[in-house]
């Protein structure tokens, strides 16, 4: 999996998740700040990510992560390490 | 004499989860005080050493004064193992005579060794000490009755009240009662310590059952209490309906409308909301609003789905087995009969919760979570604690840990099914 294609499947999980058109969502959205994430929804969040990405991440480090670009960062990475 | 406590093999242990998951099952309350207490009273040992599972030996031992896992205690003088689930008041045990192993079924309830008789026995562990002693010594049946399941505990302990209130012998008004109170029934029935206060407009109704209100209680205007119940030292009961049967231990916080339950100790529900043959750990915060159902529609017997597996409890009045350090959100509903796990953080549906939700489970939108992980909860466990004056120690988090990893593969699952529920 590339990066372009983790970019796309976590804008499109992260509207889904919060309920938002995904031309809302960009590499600079703050999930808070931005995009109303509230605590409970940056939960949801990280199960989706999950989900999505058949990934298991550290709870800590997951919910250090502030804006989407991030996320796309913290997921692809885990991806590479997974597999290297 | 001596006295050695056990509580194993684990399996015999999981039926009292999830109060036992940071435990041993003699811990447990029942009535005015633990099981254990009650078998070292009942036994009259003046020296007392304990054996629990290994990952929570360190924790029980800054609790506790007698020895802790120590197979040195297994050795020297004349001595009585007791599983620590028999209920007191049926067992028939000489302290001291021949050697004996008594049996219940498969469990060893208790282990009788004449000094003379010790040197046949492995003394190693205790694992090793009890198989030593059903292998070198007689097997006789065991008359005494025992708790099998955690809930028997809280079905027991409104009887178990009435037996303790007259053990104890004390009745009478030792702390304060303000005017205008009423106490309904006999007063001897009534037992107020001393630094206890009771505030007006308060009715204490003894009519069915003593009360026993210990030391440093406080019971605040518009409070029902009826018997037979315990009130443990320092709690506070806020214009509490606390209907029969109720078991309060220490420094609790209570309010609304509480039945035939049982609450270990510091532990807070603190507003509205009924809670009705319940089980409540320690150090567990129930928001307003949570409530427990305690009868299914039907009057059926209530099923407890426990370790994986569906168990007819055979009473058709069981509330919530609520684990420690669990915080419910507003508004919190929970089924008949639900196993709530240690450590959880449970936010309101606006619908009654599935039945088992495991420990450490971030439970959003009726979905099992990590949510933010152990880290956090122990955070607020600690914070929690630091509110009483107890202290959060390594030994304790050592075992939360070990507790964590018991509990991982049904979390875990739980976790993934919540996942693709949700996506």
């Amino acid at each position: 999996m590339d990066r372009l294609e983790v970019q796309e499947r976590v804008i499109k999980t992260t509207a889904r998740v919060l309920k938002l058109d995904p031309g809302e969502v960009n590499l600079e959205s703050d999930f808070a700040a931005d995009l109303g994430a509230e605590s409970i929804q940056s939960i949801e969040l990280v199960a989706a990510f999950e989900e999505e990405f058949n990934i298991e991440m550290d709870e800590d480090a997951a919910l250090q992560v502030m804006t989407v670009g991030s996320a796309v960062e913290f997921i692809y990475d885990h991806i590479v390490s997974q597999k290297g | 004499m001596r006295l050695i406590l056990f509580d194993g093999p684990e399996e015999e242990r999981a039926k009292f989860y999830p109060l036992s998951y940071c435990r041993p099952v003699w811990e447990l309350r029942c009535g005015m005080t633990a099981l254990g207490e009650k078998l070292i009273g009942k036994l009259g040992a003046q020296q007392v050493a304990y054996f629990v599972p290994p990952y929570m030996a360190d924790a029980y031992a800054e609790r506790v004064d007698g020895k802790v896992n120590d197979p040195s205690g297994l050795a020297g003088d004349d001595v009585l193992l007791v599983h620590g689930s028999l209920k007191a008041a049926t067992l028939d045990v000489a302290p001291t005579g021949p050697s004996e192993v008594g049996m219940l079924g498969d469990l060893v309830a208790y282990v009788r060794v004449a000094q003379a008789d010790l040197g046949k026995l492995d003394t190693g562990s205790i694992e090793a000490f009890l198989a030593s002693a059903r292998q070198a010594l007689p097997q006789v049946s065991c008359r005494a009755e025992r708790f099998e399941y955690v809930w028997e505990v809280m079905l027991d302990s409104p009887h178990q009240i009435i037996d303790d209130f007259k053990a104890a012998g004390r009745s009478g008004i030792e702390g304060v009662i303000e005017e205008p109170s009423a106490i309904r029934g006999n007063k001897n029935d009534v037992y107020v310590a001393p630094g206890c206060e009771v505030h007006p407009m308060v009715v204490i109704d003894a009519t069915e059952g003593p009360v026993f209100l210990d030391e440093g209680v406080e019971v605040h205007p518009f409070t029902r209490i009826e018997g037979p119940a315990y009130v443990g030292p320092k709690t506070i009961l806020l214009g509490t309906k606390l209907r029969e049967g109720c078991s309060v231990g220490p420094v609790c916080r209570l309010g609304g409308e509480i039945e035939e339950s049982v609450i270990q100790g510091h532990s807070n529900k603190y507003h509205d909301g009924f809670l009705g043959h319940a089980y409540v750990g320690e150090w567990v915060n129930l928001g307003a609003l949570t409530t427990n159902s305690d009868l299914k529609n039907d009057y059926t017997s209530v099923e407890v789905i426990q370790n994986g597996k569906k168990i007819d409890t055979g009473s058709n009045k069981v509330g919530a087995l609520i684990g420690d350090h669990t915080k419910t959100s507003i508004g919190t509903l929970l089924n008949t009969g639900a196993i709530v796990g240690s450590m959880g953080m449970i936010m309101a549906t606006g619908q009654p919760l599935q039945k088992t939700i495991p420990a450490f489970a971030w439970l959003v939108n009726g979905v099992v979570t990590k949510g933010f992980g152990r880290k956090a909860l122990y955070r607020t466990a600690a914070t929690a604690m630091g509110r009483r004056k107890q202290a959060w120690t390594p030994a304790i988090e050592a075992m939360w840990e070990a507790v964590y990893e018991l509990t991982a593969p049904e979390r875990n699952e739980a976790i993934k099914r919540g996942r693709r529920m949700a996506s």
